[in-house]
């Protein structure tokens, strides 16, 4: 009896850590053998920051608007000269974080044909997007998305179009019933 | 000694020391400050000035730095998302947002 709750306890201490613990990204080790490589980690004093210091015109005013209330961004992005410089097992503490309460994987997208994954998680509280995670693989390259913090979606759609982010093919109909 | 001697003794004129008029003078018109203590002052307001603009630039260094990473950052996310977004609409016919698991063949 006694150890069945120890256990419990153990099982509760353990799932709170792990909602608790700051999500990690440690990738050095690829990053080392990338030809090019992307390592943006933002806590939410920076992104404060950064939002004090863009102007209230329209793309930027977007995006301050979308980082407003979030807690922080990570980014690692890494394109190899050759295949095979990363393996699933280099992603396996990335996907493990991802296992936590709340999180779930709502999008994987396949192609055969070109070789890529990319998978999409998301963290749910009260039925809010409090969390996103995205990961791209490639046989070349790889990248990974971790936001962390309500997040509306829409609006990282509607950043399609600016700074240089392709736009999302909004279909006719769409159209017709934003009008 | 009588009351006359003594009032005599004690109201006699006496002569002031030397520096007397020099001392007066001196708290009546204070000297001005020496060469090196406006110097020192002027230093002081101009490295006052220099640390201010200093700090007042470093901060909006760091500001501008945060906003590019920012920007990458929201860039390389918002690039992501739409790709997945494109792909499953392509797939499963327009949506809002990607909602089904899906793979391409």
């Amino acid at each position: 009896m006694k150890f069945t709750i120890l256990l419990s306890l153990l099982t509760a201490a353990g799932a709170f850590a792990q909602a608790q613990a700051p999500f990690r990204l440690n990738l050095d080790r690829l990053a080392a053998k990338a030809a090019e490589a992307v390592d943006v980690t933002l806590d939410s004093s920076t992104l404060q920051l950064a939002g004090k210091f863009m102007s209230g015109q329209k793309d930027e005013a977007q995006v301050k608007k979308l980082i407003s209330g979030l807690k922080g961004i990570m980014v690692r992005s890494f394109e190899f000269s050759s295949e095979g410089q990363y393996t699933p097992a280099d992603l396996e503490p990335v996907r493990n974080q991802l296992q936590g309460p709340g999180w779930a994987r709502f999008v994987n997208v396949q192609s055969k044909a070109d070789r890529e994954n990319t998978e999409i998680y998301s963290k749910t509280e009260n039925g809010q997007i409090t969390g996103l995670a995205i990961i791209t693989t490639e046989p070349k390259e790889l990248t990974i998305v971790y936001i962390d913090g309500p997040i509306d979606l829409a609006q990282l759609s509607n950043l399609g179009g600016h700074f240089g982010i392709p736009p999302v093919a909004v279909p006719d109909a769409q159209k017709k019933g934003s009008k | 000694m009588n009351l006359e001697e003594e009032l005599r003794s004690a109201l006699q004129r006496q002569e002031p020391s030397a520096d007397f008029a020099r001392r007066v003078l001196a708290r009546v018109n204070p000297a001005p400050p020496r060469r090196w203590v406006r110097h020192a002052a002027a230093w002081a307001v101009a490295a006052a000035l220099v640390i201010t603009t200093g700090i007042e630039y470093y901060r909006y260094r760091q500001g501008e730095q945060a906003k590019r990473e920012v920007l990458l950052a929201v860039r390389i996310a918002a690039t992501q998302w739409n790709a997945v977004q494109r792909k499953v609409e392509k797939l499963n016919g327009p949506r809002d947002t990607p909602q089904a698991t899906t793979e391409e063949r």
